[in-house]
């Protein structure tokens, strides 16, 4: 009746897998077995995760790539035979209120968190259609949103903007890699002790305000979100799909 | 427990399932006792309580069944309140009555009202309260909700009155119990094949509708919803609360 997190014979890939969530999905990815590729724009990061996969006895495959350049993405595809995963994690945040966002700024958010995050899914979703047996096996796409994919929050317009386009296209996705049995949900987390959110958090006066925003009291593991993803990646989430997995200790219910 | 990847582990906890005899509360039962759960059972036929026993038992964890009527306040307060162990509540019996809006009888109104709002909030009252009282460092709450909790669908006005009833409830309790550390979710199932929906399936047109709004071309299994909810029952899904896992093969996404 239960069905175990399993991921034995999958090929997933992650963007952003050097820090944080993307690096956390990785090895939780390994350890539920699957084959993980691995991309980040700083090689010294790549070798980093790859040995803490291999210390799980997982296995790894490391590509120097920067999502927003589509060459070199579709480079890093063309590597790979099978693809049964994407974890479409790589993005980033630049606070700012509203009236003072910097137009470079909104470019380089709206560039890397919706442009890019689209046109990967696209090239990824692209290879997964290709294998003969996609019906019967599946596959899985997991877009790393955020709890600000669902509300809005002071200073997070451009990044409200992204997520919630995020939302959009994991639904429209949804519908249409269906038939192919390809399943396409987010995670929401809300702030997660990553090297980002650490570095926002030094404002104590910010850290507080948005702690007691979060009704369990206390800020994401990134184990609870890569666990969230590793439950979407395979079959423990078979019929889910074109819905939000929101890992945010309650934020978004009030 | 891995090194970012967390265990659907429920050893050393004790669940309570309403609704247990059948269809979901009877496979949920199952999958919490295969995670290593203690199950204890309500439910309004002793013979098919007896016999979920036997399978319970045979995982080597404890049941307590209980043969009552969710309605019955009084016999559900006294169980409930003499309880030793409780860490888990599957919040799941209910019924349904599909009839056309401009011809819902009143006796349908006021069973699926007494069910599926009255008997659930009730007894998610009274076990918070006991978890609270046996002084649980956590708990986890799931209340069975449904697609009909997000949108409407034939025949189901009444059914989507409660259901979406169900999920501000959700919500609600994620906040004021949050501060226990008691977490709330539901679960958000299309329609389950169980022996409650063979007639819906039975009748050609609905099972066309129901494919028709399923873009997964499959039926959710009993086992699909209870991985789902012995997934929030466990710290697997420790930071996720007043939040709904959608388990309907992309439904709701259109």
């Amino acid at each position: 009746m239960l069905k175990k997190i399993n991921l034995k014979n999958k090929i997933a890939l992650v963007t952003g897998a050097g820090k944080g969530l993307g690096k956390a999905c990785s090895i939780a990815l390994a350890e539920a077995g699957a084959k993980v590729i691995i991309l980040s724009r700083t090689k010294s990061d790549l070798i980093k995760v790859g040995k803490m996969i291999k210390k799980t006895k997982g296995s790894s495959k490391a590509f120097v790539c920067d999502v927003t350049n589509i060459e070199e993405f579709k480079n890093v595809l063309k590597k790979i035979s099978r693809l049964d995963i994407l974890v479409n994690n790589a993005g980033n945040n630049r606070p700012e209120h509203f009236t003072k966002v910097k137009r470079e700024n909104m470019e380089y958010l709206t560039n890397l968190n919706m442009k890019a995050a689209f046109n990967v899914a696209q090239l990824c979703s692209q290879k997964m259609v290709k294998a003969k047996n996609r019906k019967k096996i599946g596959g899985s796409i997991i877009h790393m949103s955020s709890q600000l994919g669902k509300v809005g929050c002071e200073g997070r317009n451009v990044y409200n903007m992204n997520k919630f386009g995020i939302e959009g296209l994991a639904r429209g996705m949804a519908v249409e890699l269906a038939p192919y049995n390809i399943r396409v949900n987010t995670v929401c987390p809300t702030f997660v002790e990553t090297p980002m959110v650490k570095n926002f958090f030094k404002n104590k006066k910010f850290k507080k305000q948005m702690l007691s925003n979060i009704p369990l009291g206390r800020v994401a593991k990134e184990s609870d979100v890569a666990t969230a993803v590793a439950f979407l990646a395979g079959e423990t989430s078979e019929m889910i799909t074109g819905t939000s997995l929101v890992v945010d200790g309650g934020w978004t219910a009030k | 427990m891995g090194l970012f990847l967390k265990d659907i582990n429920l050893k050393g906890k004790t669940a309570l399932i309403t609704g247990a005899t059948k269809g979901l509360g009877r496979g949920t039962a199952q999958a919490i006792a295969e995670a290593g759960g203690n199950v204890i059972a309500i439910g309004r036929n002793q013979s098919e309580l007896n016999s979920l026993g036997k399978i319970i038992r045979k995982l080597r964890v404890k049941y307590v069944s209980f043969d009552c009527d969710v309605n019955n306040y009084n016999r559900i307060e006294s169980f409930i309140s003499r309880l030793k162990s409780l860490d888990i509540l599957v919040n799941n019996a209910g019924t349904n009555i599909p009839e056309p809006f401009l011809n819902v009888k009143k006796t349908s109104l006021e069973t699926l009202l007494n069910v599926n709002t009255k008997a659930a909030f009730n007894i998610a009252q009274l076990c918070a309260n006991q978890i609270i009282k046996l002084k649980k460092k956590q708990g986890s709450i799931i209340n069975i909700s449904s697609i009909f909790g997000l949108v409407a669908g034939q025949k189901r006005s009444v059914y989507s009155m409660t259901k979406f009833g169900v999920e501000g409830l959700t919500k609600g309790m994620a906040l004021d119990l949050a501060k226990y550390n008691i977490r709330v979710n539901s679960v958000c199932p299309n329609i389950v094949l169980t022996p409650r929906t063979k007639k819906y399936f039975a009748d050609k047109k609905y099972n066309k509708y129901i494919k028709d709004s399923t873009p997964i071309n499959k039926v959710v299994t009993v086992s699909d919803v209870a991985t789902a909810v012995t997934f929030l029952a466990s710290e697997a899904s420790s930071m996720i609360t007043g939040s709904s896992v959608v388990i309907d093969g992309g439904w709701t996404a259109k």
